[in-house]
């Protein structure tokens, strides 16, 4: 059987690359699409230590799909502000959109 | 003892003018004629009390160590200082002054016309200034009235003044309070050196503090005392005002109103005069006399204070002489009249002293009152014999009879100044009221037109020049007499001032009355403002001038009580 | 306690109450109307003449007591100062009635003469208040009983005569005058006050009586050694009665008027003439005298002055009196002002009373005093007269248009300036226009020049001579006195002489004097006048006069008679013993004081000399003047004979005046504005003030400038960093979330790194 830790490191990989798309990428649905990147990886992680440590129970299984309703939702609303920002400000870059700034 | 009055006696005194102060203070506006009348009701309530206090002397002179109405209560109890009050025959005659001044000073500012409520209650404040030191007791008390009338009269130059008010106030303030911190230091050396702030505790025990037994914070107490007096000597040289401490006075009165200006003249120059009788020389009898030597010159403080009288009263009738601001003349003319105050008190000084070595025994000190040379070679016995010999009991007693005749003219002079001196503010003020300036140089030939007020001015002139036959001239003769054997010298260089009087004072009336009749003040007088004195200011001057007379052609009524304080006075109160 | 005040003892009180009633009575209640007041004044002065003819009666022939060895009089307690009660009183000796007879007489004269001579004056009513209040007041000096009562006496009649010189207030010349004159006696005042105040330490009390009447206490002040003083040492170790006597004479030569102290007297007749010849001739200058003659015991105290040993205060009055009479005696001569001659003779006259105590011939001095009042006020108001009629002549030569271009006043006192009316070159002829004026003043005159035998004057100036003859046999000081007298004496009968001639003979000089007196009442007597012998030779037409003109000529001309009366029989009480057998006087006088005069044998060498002098004077007067007297435009012959150069300076009184005021008032009036006010007060005293105000402020101003830089510095400066840094720092807040996710990201592996570091 495929042991664990190969799991273990296809999950790190995907969120690495989830991560980098984060903070690296300047479009904001891209950056979207990569917190969804990271997002997968903790689930394959949750389903994974379920599968190998409490088979028995069915709490990683649901963990996971908790996640994926959570960012369902979070995309929805992400998608929202971003399309009120492009209204705005006929813009999706990031970095124009400093209005927190001090 | 006194049971006419209840016991408090003084305080009431002292605290109804306070009192009747707030009350018309707080008065609405609109109400400025009850204010007036207010105010004269209670000064002249006041005056009453102050007869009475005198006739309560006049009956029952005090025995030594007495006190008429004394009271004492616990009041600072932190500093053993004691809300002490009493009069002898020196206080009754300052309260019956200041009672009898403050009603007229009251009427006479009945012309004011601006937050009449504030002026009619800082004179009533005043009041109680004046009389606070009069009856006080205590060295802490004594200060906090002095302090106390300072005030009002700032605010009453300050605020009712002339053109110049905020100098002349200022200058007021400062110099009086500059020497308010000397005397505040020298009280404070005092009292805790003694232990107590009773003034009669302190002077029975502070002269005897000597070098070797005594001393305060490591410093010896012959230096302590030298300072101390330096301050109670200052200030109350400065109230009085004597010669050099003297340039506030013409400032000040220059700028005062009316009442102000009588007030000030009339009472508050007192303050220094009796500061000087009731502390600064009996508590110093040993350094007034004490022989000190300058650049070989030998001298003794008494001596210094008696040129400073003699300068006063020379320079301050030259310089009355050259004023052609008629209230700048009158001004200077208190410089010379306390001169003879401060001569006076020279004497007593040096026969205080005298007499308080001659109980000491102490022979160098008599010594060098009377002119004896020593120096360390000669033994004690032959010194003694020869004080014995040349300044014996006898020759004591002699000059302390001068002495106690030049303290009575003193006294008396102070209230004759106080009469003359309020008189003739009173008359500048009217004619300066009326025609809105006082330049001597545009008067002349007004007496056509003022008869009534020529013939006060007049009057009121020969009281301040000593006319014989009216008050000035019993006051001056006393001190005179008792001072010629002890200062010739300046007695007779003070003739000089006493020449230069007779000069300003002709001088006033001259350029007053005298001349061709004026055209302009005529026209003034007819079209613009009557210039003739007003009734009501002829009802505020007309007790001066009866008294003048009465005292002048009769004084023994008012020097008995004198008489009987001086001579209490030089066995130590 | 029941008081009889009409007993001797009282009623002095009432003598000199009077007077002093009317004066507060005018002042307070009767000043606007002049007829009440005047009513007032005369009523009060009258009974005063007549209490003190009751008084003199009293004392000198009612009791069964001598006078003189009984003094009467009565005391109250005035003030007590330490153990001395000091009483007040009047009392009356020999010496005080004298004095009564004469002074109320005068005053009550005078009184009478200011009705005619002030009538029309707006301020009537001040005059009789000012005229009563001195009577008042000299009366007062007269009766009382001690020092300090005589000196207020003495200095209300020192303001009276202020007022009174300065009474028309709206000349600058009278007003002036008056402040000369006070200021002037005042210099001998203070230094008199200061004698008073020294006697009375000295000996406890002022009385005469406790004074003057104790032999103990006069040795005990004359053998004393004097004060001692620190500065002087024993400068002033002279013995006290020395000293006082010294103090008194300098206060008497103030009010006498004597030279150094003259100079206030001439201009002294500023003032209304009434007041001329009462202050300025009878009374108020001949209480300088008085003075000294009722101390005299104490200033000759000590010394023997009948063997030639004066005191210093003798030695001063001698020297001063002389020098005095014969001084005002030349100046008189060289004088037009007809008020100013007499002003001149008074100071004269009193250096012979001066002289003459200085030589210890004190019952001259006093006899000469009374006799001197007499015919002086007489001369004064005869000149009052005189000018009144000159005035009236400049008046009336106006309407007829004769008048001459008048002359500009000066603004203020110049010395050589004569008033029209006064001036006797401007007069001439009116015997025939004011005859009774002339005769009474011619009385005066020759009293005043002492002609022999019959006139007032030559019996008392007689006897000073003859004290004086007696002295200088043994010593030279007498023959000094008597040396200055004689000649003294030769000049006051010439000017005597010059004044009356150049007055009342030949030609009127001007239209004035042609028509003098007219409109004055004073021409009733004209009728009578061309009647005469000498009114024959020039006869003048009468004019009508009306009720009120006669009535005030009346007032004016009757006390000349009565003085006129006295100047020739008042010197009848002193005649030498020798032609009498008694010399009532001096009998009278003598007990007054403890030290008895001496009475000379008679000798008829000092009266010879009086006689010779007396008659020479007047002949040389009348030689000069009345022989053939002064024609219009003819210069005065004495100005011929000493020419132009002396002449001015006698009308310039010698200079001293002008050295006064250039020498002693006005480096005084400098002194008093430059150095007192400006250099003492304002600069130094008030320069040191206002420096250290200054210092104070430039400390402040340095305390604000620290304050500003430093301690607000540092506590604005914490708060501006901070502020800094957080502008600074605030920008890590760049709003740009992928940076703070970056950062978060890098921390957590910083963190993660340590805590794995840490595990290990």
């Amino acid at each position: 059987m495929v042991p664990l830790w190969m799991y273990l490191v296809v999950a790190a990989g995907l969120f690495c690359i989830g991560m980098y798309g984060v903070l690296s990428r300047r479009n904001a649905v891209a950056i979207l699409m990569s917190i969804e990147l990271m997002l997968n990886a903790v689930n394959i992680n949750l389903v994974a230590f379920w599968r190998y440590l409490t088979p028995e129970r069915i709490g990683g299984q649901v963990f996971a799909a908790f996640v994926f309703v959570v960012a369902a939702a979070e995309t929805a609303v992400g998608l929202a502000l971003i399309l009120m920002i492009y209204r705005r400000r006929q813009t999706v870059v990031v970095e124009d959109v400093d209005l927190l700034k001090w | 003892m006194f049971s006419f009055f209840p016991v408090d006696f003084l305080t009431t005194l002292t605290l109804l003018p306070l009192v009747g102060a707030v009350i018309v203070f707080v008065l609405p506006k609109g109400q400025e004629k009850t204010a007036r009348w207010l105010a004269l009701g209670i000064s002249l309530i006041v005056l009453v009390l102050a007869i009475g206090v005198f006739y309560t002397v006049q009956d029952n002179p005090p025995d030594t160590g007495q006190w008429v109405y004394e009271e004492q209560a616990q009041w600072f109890p932190l500093l053993n200082s004691t809300w002490h009050l009493g009069v002898d025959g020196l206080s009754a005659t300052m309260i019956l002054l200041t009672g009898l001044l403050m009603p007229l000073a009251i009427l006479v500012s009945f012309e004011i016309e601006d937050r009449v409520q504030a002026v009619m209650a800082l004179f009533l404040f005043l009041e109680t200034g004046m009389l606070g030191v009069f009856v006080a007791l205590d060295m802490v008390v004594f200060f906090l009235f002095w302090e106390l009338g300072l005030i009002p009269m700032y605010f009453l130059i300050f605020l009712w003044g002339g053109e110049n008010r905020r100098y002349a106030a200022n200058k007021f303030f400062l110099y009086t309070m500059a020497g308010s911190l000397g005397l505040l230091l020298a009280i404070q050396l005092v009292g805790l050196t003694v232990g107590s702030f009773d003034i009669p505790t302190a002077i029975k025990d502070w002269p005897g503090l000597s070098n070797s037994a005594d001393e305060l914070l490591g410093v010896e107490i012959g230096k302590v005392k030298y300072y101390a007096l330096l301050g109670f000597t200052i200030a109350f040289l400065i109230k009085i005002p004597a010669w050099p401490f003297h340039t506030w006075l013409p400032d000040a009165h220059t700028e005062a109103p009316t009442g102000g200006s009588m007030i000030l003249a009339g009472v508050l120059l007192k303050l220094g005069a009796y500061g000087f009788l009731r502390l600064a020389i009996p508590l110093f009898p040993q350094e007034w006399i004490l022989k000190r030597t300058l650049a070989s010159l030998e001298y003794n403080l008494a001596d210094v204070l008696g040129l400073l009288a003699v300068l006063g009263i020379v320079l301050g009738a030259l310089a009355a002489w050259g004023q052609n601001d008629f209230k700048r003349l009158v001004a200077y003319s208190s410089v010379n009249h306390m001169g003879f105050v401060v001569l006076g008190l020279a004497v007593a000084a040096l026969m205080y002293g005298a007499s308080w070595a001659e109980q000491g025994n102490n022979t160098s000190l008599l010594a060098g009152v009377a002119g004896i040379e020593y120096d360390e070679n000669t033994s004690p016995s032959d010194l003694s014999s020869k004080v014995e010999e040349m300044y014996g009991p006898e020759r004591i007693e002699e000059d302390r009879e001068n002495a106690r005749i030049a303290l009575n003219g003193v006294v008396l002079q102070m209230f004759a100044h106080g009469l003359s001196s309020a008189g003739m503010f009173l008359l500048v003020g009217a004619l300066y009221h009326k025609a809105h300036t006082r330049d001597l140089r545009r008067f002349g030939g007004l007496w056509d037109i003022v008869p009534v007020y020529g013939a006060l001015l007049l009057f009121m002139s020969m009281v301040s020049l000593g006319l014989p036959g009216l008050i000035g001239f019993v006051g001056e003769f006393m001190v005179i007499s008792g001072s010629f054997k002890a200062y010739p010298v300046y007695v007779l260089l003070a003739m000089v001032g006493l020449l230069t009087t007779g000069i300003y004072i002709l001088k006033a009336i001259q350029k007053v009355l005298h001349g061709p009749y004026n055209e302009e003040w005529a026209e003034y007088d007819r079209t613009q403002h009557r210039l003739e004195i007003t009734r009501r200011e002829v009802v505020a001057i007309a007790p001066l001038v009866v008294l003048a007379l009465i005292t002048g052609l009769y004084p023994k009524w008012i020097l008995d009580v004198i008489n009987s304080g001086v001579v209490r006075w030089f066995v130590g109160g | 306690m029941d008081i009889n005040w009409f007993s001797a003892d009282y009623l002095p009180w009432l003598i000199l109450f009077f007077p002093l009633l009317s004066f507060l009575m005018i002042v307070l209640f009767t000043a606007r109307n002049r007829i009440v007041s005047q009513t007032i004044a005369l009523s009060a002065i009258s009974l005063s003449w007549v209490l003190s003819l009751v008084e003199f009666y009293r004392v000198v022939w009612e009791k069964d007591v001598e006078l003189g060895k009984e003094v009467f009089g009565s005391q109250v307690d005035w003030f007590e100062a330490g153990t001395h009660t000091f009483k007040m009183g009047v009392m009356v000796d020999p010496l005080t009635a004298y004095m009564l007879l004469m002074v109320p007489l005068a005053c009550l004269l005078i009184f009478i003469y200011s009705l005619g001579y002030m009538r029309g004056d707006p301020h009537n009513s001040r005059f009789f208040a000012y005229i009563s209040l001195f009577a008042g007041a000299m009366l007062t000096l007269v009766l009382a009983d001690n020092m300090l009562m005589l000196f207020i006496g003495w200095e209300v009649m020192g303001l009276c005569s202020y007022l009174l010189i300065g009474f028309w207030f709206h000349k600058k010349s009278a007003y002036q005058a008056g402040v000369k004159a006070f200021m002037t006696t005042r210099v001998g005042d203070v230094l008199m006050l200061v004698g008073i105040g020294y006697l009375f330490v000295q000996a406890g009390t002022l009385g005469f009586r406790e004074i003057l009447y104790n032999e103990d206490m006069l040795s005990k002040l004359a053998g004393q050694t004097g004060i001692h003083s620190v500065l002087l040492g024993d400068a002033l170790g002279w013995s006290p009665a020395t000293l006082i006597g010294i103090l008194l004479v300098i206060g008497m030569i103030g009010k006498s008027s004597q030279f150094p102290l003259h100079g206030w007297l001439p201009d002294a007749m500023e003032g209304p003439t009434p007041v001329s010849a009462m202050i300025h001739a009878a009374t108020m200058v001949s209480a300088g005298v008085y003075m000294v003659v009722r101390m005299f015991p104490l200033l000759s105290a000590g010394v023997n002055f009948h063997n030639g040993d004066y005191s210093a205060a003798m030695w001063i009055m001698g020297s001063v009196g002389s020098v005095t009479a014969l001084g005002a005696a030349i100046l008189a001569v060289g004088q037009n002002d007809i008020k100013r001659i007499l002003a001149y003779s008074t100071i004269s006259q009193l250096g012979f009373m001066v002289a003459a105590l200085g030589i210890g011939a004190w019952v001259a001095a006093a006899f000469h005093l009374i006799n001197h009042a007499f015919f002086k006020a007489l001369l004064f108001m005869a000149s009052g007269s005189v000018i009144h009629s000159m005035e009236h002549g400049e008046h009336h030569a106006h309407e007829h248009g004769q008048h001459e271009e008048p002359h500009d006043e000066p603004d203020g006192l110049v010395m050589d300036y004569v008033a029209p009316p006064n001036d006797i070159t401007r007069m001439g002829g009116l015997i025939h226009r004011i005859p009774v004026t002339a005769i009474t003043m011619l009385i005066g005159s020759l009293s005043l020049a002492g002609l022999p035998f019959i006139t007032a004057g030559f019996w008392s100036k007689d006897e000073i001579i003859a004290d004086a003859y007696h002295g200088a046999a043994s010593d030279p000081f007498p023959l000094f006195v008597l040396l200055a007298l004689v000649i003294a004496a030769f000049l006051t009968a010439f000017y005597s002489m010059r004044m009356w001639c150049m007055t009342f003979l030949g030609q009127p000089r001007t239209p004035a004097a042609e028509y003098a007196g007219i409109g004055t009442g004073r021409n009733r007597w004209v009728k009578w006048w061309n009647g005469t012998r000498w009114g024959k030779q020039d006869p003048r037409e009468v004019e009508e006069t009306d009720r009120v003109s006669r009535l005030s000529a009346f007032q004016m001309e009757l006390p000349l008679v009565i003085l006129a009366f006295l100047a020739i029989f008042a010197g009848f009480i002193g005649l030498p013993e020798a032609f009498f057998g008694a010399n009532p006087l001096h009998d009278f006088l003598a007990p007054t004081l403890l030290e008895e005069p001496e009475v000379f044998d008679f000798n008829f060498m000092p009266m010879l000399i009086s006689m010779l002098i007396a008659l020479g004077g007047l002949g040389v007067g009348w030689w000069l003047y009345g022989r053939e007297p002064l024609a219009i435009g003819e210069s005065d012959p004495s100005e011929r004979a000493l020419g132009p150069g002396i002449w001015k300076t006698l009308q310039n009184r010698f200079y001293i005046d002008y050295a006064y005021r250039k020498y002693i008032i006005q480096p005084a009036e400098w002194f008093a504005v430059n150095i007192v006010i400006q250099a003492i007060d304002k600069e130094t005293i008030d320069g040191v003030l206002e420096t250290i105000a200054e210092l104070f402020t430039t400390l402040g101003e340095t305390f604000k400038r620290f304050n500003r830089v430093v301690i607000d510095g540092v506590g604005d400066g914490i708060p501006e960093a901070i502020f800094g840094f957080a502008r600074w720092f605030r920008q890590v807040q760049s709003g740009r979330i992928q940076q703070y996710l970056l950062i978060v990201t890098l921390a957590l592996l910083a963190i993660g790194t340590l805590f794995i570091l840490q595990l290990r």
